[in-house]
C-alpha cells in the first residue's frame, strides 16, 4: 500500500491555479525526486503536503498512511510522520533551538501516545544526530536559525529531520545555496536515514544533489502536473537536454 | 481638574498635554477617585513576601511599603550601598566600587483607594553598581504609587539596572528615571512592565559627558484593559556618546501600550551614535499600541537610526513551528515569549533572568488572540 497517494491534485494560491492535476504515489522505502523548472509548482507541492494556510485545494485528494491528509492540521501531520525541510528555513529570534526541538519532539510523541523524553534522553539523541551532520553543539543554544548561514540553515533542517525521524520527508530544494561540502553532509544525513519504513520526496531544480542521494524514481513537474516519470537516468537526460526537451517531447507526443 | 497631570507632567501646559496625550483618560479616571494616604505600616501576606525574598539578594535589599522604608524587611548590610535619608524624606543611595542592591516597592492595598509618593537619589561614584528594582502589590481598593528617581553616574562609573513592574490589576504606578551620565560612564537598563491598571514610565537620559553610553531594553506584555505608557527621552549633549534603545511590546484583549522614544543630538555632540528600535505585536483586534520614534539632530557626523513597527505574529514562523509538531496554541506562545525575550539579552546576571522570564510567562496570554 502506498504511504502517500496524491490523486489529480489541483491547488490555487492567491487566486491562481498552480497545481493542475498532479498525481503521485510513494511507497515506504522509496526515494522520489521531483524536478522541474522554476514556477512549475514544486514548492507549492511541499507546502500543500505540510499544510500551510493559503493553499486552496480545489480538486483531488491526498491520502497519507491511510488517512485523508487534507483534514489534518500541520501539527497533526507532523505527529503522523510528515516532515518538510524548508527551502527557506524561518529565523525565529528569541526562541531557543533546543527548547523548540524538545517541545516539537515531545508534542509529536504525546500526540502518538508515546512517553515524552526527559532532558537527558533528549540531549543524548540530539548529540548522536549532530555528529552525523557535522554541526557544532553551540547551535543548540542559539535562537532557531537566527544568524545562521545559508548552509547552516539547510543542515539544521536535515538535523531536525534526523531528530524527529519522520515516515515521509519532503526536501524542498535543500541543495540550493549549498557548497559541495555542505551538499555532501546533507546527502550523508539523508542516506543514513534511508530505511524500508521511510520515504523521501526530494524536490530539486538541479541533478547535482541526485549524484549523492540516488533516487528510485524521478518525476518531471511542469506547469502544475507530472509530465514524465522514470528511473534515476531521467535526471541525467534532463541535465543534458534541459527542461525544454521535455516540453518538445510532449508536443511531439501530442502531435 | 487635571491635578494629577500638573503633578506628574513636566514642562509647560502644552508639553504636558502632548506627553500625556494617550494617557489623559487613564489619568482622568484616576482623578475621579478620592485617595487616602497609603499606609506605610500595612501588614504583608507571606505569599507576597515570597515574591521578592530572592535568596541571592538577602543582605542586599531595601523594602518600601507604600513608599515608606520597612525596617524589619530591609537588610542592605552587604550591598555595598550607602543609604541615607534626607530631611524631606527622600533616600539617597550611593555606590562606591561594586555594589548590588535589590529595591522592592510594595503597593499594599487597603479598603479604600490610597496613594503614595517616594523619591530616590541614586549616585554611582565609582565602579559598577547592580540595581534590581521590583514593584509588586496586593489586590484591593487600588493604590496609586509615584516614584521619582534621580540617577547620577559619575565619570567612569557604570550602573547595570533591571526593573520589574509586576502589579495587581487595581494598582497604578507612575515612575520617572532622570539619568545624568558623566564622562565615560554608562547605564545599561532592562525593564519589564506587566499588569496593573495604569503604568507610566518616563525615562530621561542626559548623556552629558563625552563617551557616555546609555542602553535601554524593555518589554511590556499587556492583556485585559491594562494600559502602559513608556516615554523615553535620550539627549546626547557631549561628543562621542552612544545610546542603544530596544523595546518590545505585546498587547492582547483591550490593552493599550504606548512607546514614545525621542532621541535628541544637541549642537556640538559630534560623533554621537544613536539607535532606537521598537517592535510591537498586536494579538487582538481590540488592542492598541502606539509606537512613536522621534529623532532630532543638531550636530554633525552623527550616526542615528530608528525603527518602529506594530504587527501581528509572523505567519511563516507559526507554520514552521507547527510543521515540526508544535500545536497551534503552544506555537503562538513560543513565538510571543521569544519575541519578548530578545529584549533580555543584556541581563548579565543569569540568576536575574529567571524572575524576568517567570514574570513574562505569568503574563503572556494563555490563549493568545482569543481573549477579550
Amino acid at each position: 500500500m502506498a504511504l502517500l497517494k496524491i490523486d489529480n491534485l489541483h491547488v490555487r494560491v492567491a487566486g491562481k491555479e498552480i497545481l493542475k492535476g498532479l498525481s503521485l504515489e510513494v511507497k515506504a522505502g522509496e526515494v522520489h525526486a521531483i524536478m522541474g523548472p522554476n514556477g512549475a509548482g514544486k514548492s507549492t507541492l511541499g507546502y500543500v503536503l505540510a499544510g500551510r494556510e493559503g493553499y486552496e485545494v480545489t480538486q483531488g485528494r491526498i491520502e497519507y498512511d491511510g488517512k485523508n491528509l487534507l483534514e489534518l492540521e500541520p501539527e497533526a501531520r507532523a505527529a503522523a510522520g510528515m516532515f518538510l525541510a524548508f527551502q527557506y528555513p524561518v529565523e525565529i529570534p528569541g526562541v531557543n533551538n533546543t527548547y523548540f526541538l524538545k517541545a516539537a519532539l515531545n508534542a509529536q510523541r504525546k500526540a502518538r501516545g508515546e512517553a515524552e523524553l526527559d532532558s537527558m534522553q533528549f540531549l543524548k539523541r540530539v548529540r548522536e544526530k549532530l555528529a552525523v551532520l557535522h554541526l557544532k553543539e553551540d547551535l543548540l543554544n542559539r535562537a532557531v536559525n537566527a544568524g545562521f548561514s545559508g548552509g547552516e540553515k539547510k543542515r539544521n533542517e536535515i538535523f531536525q529531520m534526523a531528530l524527529l525521524e519522520p515516515k515521509l520527508a519532503i526536501l524542498d530544494e535543500t541543495d540550493s545555496g549549498l557548497d559541495i561540502d555542505a551538499l555532501k553532509m546533507v546527502a550523508d544525513g539523508v542516506n543514513a536515514m534511508r530505511a524500508p519504513d521511510r520515504a523521501f520526496v526530494v524536490i530539486t531544480h538541479y541533478q547535482r544533489l541526485l549524484d549523492y542521494i540516488v533516487p528510485d524514481f524521478v518525476h518531471v513537474l511542469a506547469d502544475g502536473r507530472i509530465v514524465e516519470s522514470g528511473d534515476a537516468s531521467l535526471a541525467l537526460k534532463l541535465e543534458e537536454h534541459g527542461y525544454a526537451w521535455i516540453a518538445q517531447r510532449k508536443l511531439a507526443g501530442a502531435a | 481638574m487635571d491635578g494629577l497631570l500638573e503633578e506628574f507632567g513636566r514642562g509647560d501646559a502644552q508639553a504636558r498635554a502632548e506627553s500625556w496625550r494617550y494617557s489623559r483618560h487613564a489619568l482622568r479616571a484616576l482623578e475621579q477617585q478620592a485617595f487616602a494616604a497609603a499606609d506605610g505600616n500595612a501588614a504583608l501576606p507571606d505569599a507576597l513576601i515570597e515574591r521578592f525574598d530572592w535568596p541571592q539578594t538577602r543582605g542586599h535589599r531595601l523594602v518600601f511599603v507604600n513608599g515608606v522604608l520597612h525596617a524589619a524587611l530591609s537588610d542592605a548590610s552587604t550591598s555595598g550601598a550607602i543609604v541615607e535619608s534626607d530631611a524631606d524624606g527622600a533616600r539617597t543611595i550611593r555606590f562606591r566600587g561594586k555594589g548590588v542592591l535589590h529595591l522592592v516597592f510594595v503597593n499594599a492595598a487597603s479598603t479604600a483607594p490610597s496613594r503614595w509618593n517616594a523619591r530616590l537619589d541614586i549616585r554611582v561614584e565609582s565602579g559598577t553598581a547592580y540595581l534590581a528594582e521590583q514593584h509588586v502589590g496586593t489586590e484591593g481598593a487600588g493604590v496609586l504609587g509615584a516614584l521619582a528617581s534621580a540617577i547620577a553616574i559619575d565619570a567612569g562609573a557604570a550602573l547595570k539596572m533591571v526593573t520589574l513592574g509586576d502589579l495587581p490589576t487595581s494598582a497604578s504606578l507612575v515612575r520617572c528615571n532622570r539619568i545624568a551620565l558623566a564622562d565615560g560612564s554608562g547605564v545599561d537598563a532592562t525593564h519589564a512592565l506587566c499588569g496593573g491598571r495604569f503604568q507610566r514610565f518616563d525615562i530621561d537620559a542626559e548623556l552629558a559627558g563625552k563617551k557616555a553610553r546609555f542602553d535601554s531594553r524593555g518589554v511590556f506584555a499587556l492583556r485585559g484593559r491594562e494600559h502602559v505608557d513608556v516615554h523615553l527621552n535620550v539627549r546626547h549633549a557631549a561628543r562621542d556618546t552612544t545610546s542603544d534603545v530596544l523595546w518590545r511590546g505585546v498587547a492582547d484583549g483591550r490593552a493599550r501600550g504606548i512607546l514614545h522614544g525621542a532621541i535628541t543630538v544637541a549642537p556640538g555632540a559630534d560623533g554621537a551614535d544613536a539607535r532606537l528600535e521598537t517592535k510591537n505585536l498586536l494579538l487582538s483586534p481590540h488592542a492598541e499600541i502606539d509606537a512613536q520614534p522621534v529623532l532630532e539632530i543638531h550636530a554633525d557626523e552623527v550616526k542615528a537610526s530608528h525603527g518602529a513597527t506594530v504587527g501581528q505574529l509572523d505567519e511563516r514562523a507559526l507554520f514552521y513551528l507547527r510543521s515540526r509538531g508544535v500545536p497551534l496554541a503552544a506555537a503562538r506562545n513560543l513565538l510571543i515569549a521569544g519575541f519578548c525575550r530578545t529584549a533580555f539579552t543584556h541581563i548579565e546576571a543569569t540568576d536575574l533572568r529567571g524572575p524576568f522570564e517567570a514574570l513574562l510567562d505569568a503574563h503572556l496570554p494563555q490563549q493568545a488572540g482569543s481573549s477579550e
